[in-house]
């Protein structure tokens, strides 16, 4: 059986790489961190689509 | 974009209520769809105070849109409405996102309550406060117009991006001015603009521009979007017509006592028959259907451009009350037919201002005068029908009196 210890440290290390997967997976990738791209729009005036 | 770039944001610079009043539908509508699309922050207008700050508020608390405006106080505590400003992580970038609305213009059923502080003023302490919470990037949504947001931008400093908004003509590709990106217009959800900054290590622009993309079929919807759209609009329009033909009875009425009314081409192809068989080759002779297939058939703006004389007295009202004033008609373009006996001594030439009552930018952005014409022209077929007539009747040409006999 091994020491309460290492089974804690074996614990908290399955932790910390759970965590770093989920964070990988929930966080978009950055494909050009050198980028910022603001999309706009303005007076849209209600107009949901064109009339026909 | 997202997939391409990553660090991406989406904002509004505000005007998004309906021009029509009482629409109130459509403008809970609008917020709805922008945050489902998911827009980051929003401006505000005049029009978007048109239905009360009350309601504007109420619908804001409802969809959890995120409306930003540095200059819009409260005239009795003097403290901004809405958030001044956001700020906005977006990935290694903190973006700094405010407001502005003119100093000049109606507020709307809250205009008692209400205060424009002087856009400058405001400008330059919304940008302190930004780069003071560590904002790296400036972007100002105005409903200025194109002047003052140029002006402003040349006198106020640390502001990154204007997009601007109110009456603002579409440019392509936009400008710089000092340090600042100027996007221009869009209107009508027929643009996207995108405005696009390289940026240093520590997330601060080094360079910037920006162009305006036309939302053409190609590009695609986003599923959950459109469905949205057509669920909103079809049990819009079906709400529409049941209040028209409400109205239909009232204004039948009144169309009954004008002198001038709208014929019909049924009446004008009596002597005009070579025009009416070409005019019947066009899209012009079917534009009531493709209302009635878009589901449109009942929604105010779109009815004036698919029908004759719509609100205008003895016009179109609806396709119970006038259905031989549905479509585009002769008298669109010829002008009213119970003024037929003028148009002998006063023609009326088709010019390319007669088309863009309706064929303008904002309804049909790639409309081309050059490249369209031929496909509705027809030739003075009219000089021979009548000089036929003419021969056979041996006098008078029969010309429709005022008042027509429909």
């Amino acid at each position: 059986m091994r020491p309460l210890a290492s089974r804690i440290l074996a614990a908290a290390v399955l932790a910390v790489v759970s965590w770093l997967m989920l964070a990988a997976a929930t966080t978009p990738r950055i494909l050009q961190p050198d980028k910022l791209i603001i999309l706009s729009t303005t007076d849209a005036k209600g107009k949901t689509s064109p009339c026909g | 974009m997202h997939a391409q770039f990553g660090q991406v944001l989406l904002v509004d610079a505000g005007g998004f209520f309906p021009e029509l009043p009482n629409q109130h539908d459509v403008a809970w509508f609008m917020m709805d769809a922008m945050k489902l699309l998911g827009t980051d922050a929003v401006g505000v207008g005049e029009r978007d105070l048109k239905y009360g700050l009350a309601w504007l508020k109420s619908q804001q608390k409802r969809t959890g849109l995120m409306i930003v405006s540095a200059n819009l106080l409260d005239k009795k505590s003097g403290k901004p409405v809405f958030e001044p400003y956001t700020i906005k992580k977006v990935g290694n970038v903190k973006v700094g996102i405010f407001g502005l609305i003119s100093d000049k213009v109606d507020l709307g059923p809250a205009r008692d309550s209400l205060v424009a502080q002087d856009p400058l003023v405001a400008a330059k302490k919304a940008v302190a406060d930004l780069r003071k919470s560590g904002a790296t990037v400036i972007v100002l949504l105005s409903q200025l117009g194109k002047v003052e947001s140029e002006d402003l931008v040349t006198v106020v400093t640390g502001v990154d991006a204007v997009i601007t908004g109110r009456n603002i003509p579409l440019i392509q590709k936009g400008r710089l001015i000092k340090n600042t990106v100027v996007a221009y217009g869009g209107e009508q959800g027929q643009y996207v603009g995108r405005t696009m900054f390289t940026i240093d290590a520590k997330g601060k622009p080094l360079s910037g521009e920006n162009d305006m993309f036309i939302l053409s079929p190609e590009v695609g919807e986003k599923p959950e979007v459109l469905a949205l759209v057509k669920s909103f609009e079809d049990a819009f329009n079906e709400k529409m017509r049941k209040s028209q033909m409400e109205q239909d009875a009232q204004k039948q009425i009144k169309s009954e006592e004008s002198p001038e009314r709208f014929l019909g081409a049924e009446l004008c192809v009596r002597c005009h028959a070579e025009e009416g068989e070409q005019w019947k080759t066009t899209s012009h002779s079917v534009a009531w259907q493709t209302l009635v297939n878009a589901k449109k058939d009942a929604t105010q703006e779109c009815i004036g451009c698919h029908s004759v004389g719509y609100q205008q007295p003895g016009g179109f009202m609806s396709q119970t009350a006038t259905p031989h004033l549905s479509n585009v008609q002769c008298e669109n373009c010829h002008g009213i037919g119970t003024q037929h006996e003028a148009f002998a001594t006063t023609p009326h030439r088709i010019t390319e201002q007669v088309c863009i009552t309706c064929h303008k930018g904002d309804n049909d952005p790639e409309w081309n005068w050059e490249k369209k014409l031929p496909r509705i022209a027809h030739s003075n077929f009219s000089g021979e029908t009548i000089k036929n007539m003419k021969n056979k009747m041996g006098g008078e040409t029969g010309m429709i009196k005022s008042g027509g006999s429909r």
